[in-house]
């Protein structure tokens, strides 16, 4: 049997092998940038690199120190932070969505559909940096809309009881230069945050809800959040749960948005330091490509067991 | 009197999506609005009034901005359709193995690629990075193209092989008896049923790569190649505020995408709304 197939294959690999020569590419490519430099840095953790001419073996060390390092630690802390207002950032996407599908006209769902494209065809770092001067504290946007719109006297008088010093009347709060405003700023930027790819995937998700349903919905009375809850939260779990996962991978492993708004030292006082950007800092500005490594790797376990679990508990069935 | 009570009920109703709908819409846009608005100002008049426009619109700000990013403007529109042809080309040839050809060992194949979409690739950056100084390949374009390249692979085969399984297997085989190799079954079979799928891969892919940031961060050291990405974020730490050159150099680096946009709007769309590309 054994023998007879491999056989056959002898005589499909001679008969055609020129269709390996369609995937070899692609293969090679993989190959020599994904596994390797994979491969490289599961080699390099385990030692002194400062990614050129030292190379020493140390063992475990480079984990030892991360497991020990306070900058690594508040990094993970705020990293979470984030992914956790990432959850809460997923919202306004969800209500857009049902509202725009909720609408009695076709045209205009098409016509919202593509108003809220625009914002994804301005290049990220356009969008960051102009975030960036919206934060600026005497020329940005943002101070002067929270005056215009009286937040920033809620604000300070919030603060007047809480004490946090950090609102005041006369003064325009730094976002980027204030250690405690720093994560509050990265949570707030992008504001409202509606990511148009999520939108789109879930009204893909809501196309499938007829006219009917609501219709139904309707002459027994149900009212509008009873229907989400009901009607349409249902059939685009599947989508919610896939976005919240991607988000999660995504946040972990990103750090260009720190770098643009902060820097490479993650602001004042290193208070937005993320994981990612730290590994980004140590390999190319502290010279130690070695530990930079080991982080990576600890990032890359982390999202590895998070998605483990999430295909194993959040199963996505319908 | 029941059904024109229900009908003003329903009109109250609309109005409020709507509603709802503009003020996000609103505060989605109004950044692009003020870059645009800015971009007309110098600082005097933006100080005065940062909200609405204001004349005289000073045109040389657009020609400052441009002064300042128009060269990297050509270089990343290279990279980018460079980058995002050489995936597409590579990413085809090889669903259409994956689709076509059951040769012996496809599966295994099948799976280093697979693998890698459950790999975050983040641990990657500092290893890469050497990879390219020892070849030599640092400073290059062809670094950043190739990288490009082999970053697409996955998500493009394995989103393009369902697609070429779905092909009616006759055609494959009528070309088959007619003499046609594998190239001209891509060529002629392949690429023209699937072209909606690969355009809105393709435009993803271009976005994508306009977008590359931290790979020619790292990669590129000379001024004159940069990507728009990069010169953005060095010129905006290296001056003196002038807000409206500023602004216009924002503007100038987003309308490459709007004009492309403009044009593959309904792939855009459809190809995003039909869910095919949730990977």
């Amino acid at each position: 049997m054994v023998k007879e197939k491999f056989s056959n294959n002898i005589q499909r690999i001679s008969k055609d092998w020129r269709a390996y020569l369609f995937v070899l590419p692609s293969l090679l490519l993989v190959l020599v940038f994904s596994y390797f430099p994979a491969y490289s840095a599961i080699y390099h953790s385990f030692y002194d690199w400062n990614g050129a001419d030292i190379e020493k073996f140390i063992g475990l060390d480079n984990f030892r120190r991360a497991f020990t390092d306070g900058v690594l630690g508040r990094s993970f802390i705020v990293i979470l932070i984030l992914v956790l207002a990432n959850f809460v950032k997923m919202v306004p996407s969800i209500a857009v969505s049902v509202v725009i599908h909720r609408l009695k006209r076709e045209n205009w769902q098409y016509l919202y559909r593509v108003l809220f494209v625009i914002p994804m065809i301005i290049p990220g770092i356009v969008w960051l940096l102009i975030w960036k001067f919206f934060f600026d504290p005497t020329f940005g946007i943002l101070n002067k809309v929270l005056e215009v719109t009286g937040v920033m006297s809620l604000l300070q008088w919030i603060d007047s009881l809480a004490g946090w010093g950090l609102f005041v009347e006369g003064v325009d709060p730094a976002w980027l230069s204030t250690p405690q405003l720093i994560v509050p700023a990265l949570i707030i930027w992008g504001f409202p945050w509606v990511g148009v790819v999520g939108v789109l995937i879930y009204l893909a998700g809501l196309s499938s809800i007829g006219t009917e349903v609501y219709e139904a919905a309707e002459i027994d009375g149900i009212g509008w959040f009873r229907k989400f809850l009901n009607i349409e939260l249902p059939l685009i779990m599947t989508q919610v749960r896939l976005n919240a996962a991607l988000m999660i991978i995504n946040t972990l492993k990103s750090y260009g948005l720190v770098l643009v708004l902060l820097g490479v030292s993650g602001g004042p006082a290193g208070a937005g330091m993320v994981p990612g950007l730290y590994m980004f800092r140590k390999a190319f500005v502290d010279q130690e490509a070695g530990y930079a490594c080991a982080i990576g790797l600890l990032i890359f376990a982390l999202i590895l067991v998070l998605t483990w679990i999430n295909n194993k508990y959040m199963r996505v069935d319908h | 009197m029941y059904s024109i009570g229900k009908k003003k009920r329903s009109f109250v109703s609309e109005s409020v999506k709507h509603l709802f709908i503009w003020l996000i819409l609103g505060f989605s846009l109004f950044p692009l609005y003020m870059v645009f608005n800015i971009s007309f100002k110098d600082n005097t008049q933006f100080y005065n009034q940062p909200w609405l426009p204001t004349l005289p619109l000073n045109f040389e700000n657009w020609a400052k901005g441009w002064d300042n990013i128009g060269q990297t403007i050509a270089n990343s529109i290279f990279l980018s359709v460079s980058a995002t042809a050489m995936a597409l080309a590579f990413g085809i040839s090889a669903a259409y193995f994956f689709a076509r050809c059951k040769m012996p060992g496809w599966k295994i194949f099948w799976a280093i690629f697979m693998i890698l979409m459950l790999m975050p690739g983040v641990a990657n950056l500092i290893p890469l990075f050497s990879l390219l100084k020892n070849l030599n390949l640092l400073n290059t374009y062809f670094a950043l193209i190739i990288l490009g390249t082999s970053g697409g692979q996955v998500v493009t085969i394995y989103i393009l092989r369902n697609f070429i399984e779905e092909i009616p297997k006759d055609l494959f085989e009528s070309a088959q008896m007619d003499g046609a190799g594998h190239l001209q079954q891509i060529l002629h079979i392949v690429i023209p049923f699937s072209g909606s799928i690969i355009s809105t891969l393709a435009i993803l892919r271009f976005i994508f790569e306009w977008n590359s940031f931290i790979l020619p961060l790292v990669v590129l050291r000379d001024e004159t190649r940069l990507p728009m990405a990069v010169k953005l974020y060095q010129i905006e730490g290296a001056y003196v505020q002038q807000w409206g050159p500023m602004m216009a150099s924002y503007a100038i680096a987003s309308i490459p995408l709007i004009l492309l946009f403009l044009f593959t709007m309904q792939f855009f769309i459809k190809g995003l709304s039909s869910g095919a590309v949730k990977g």
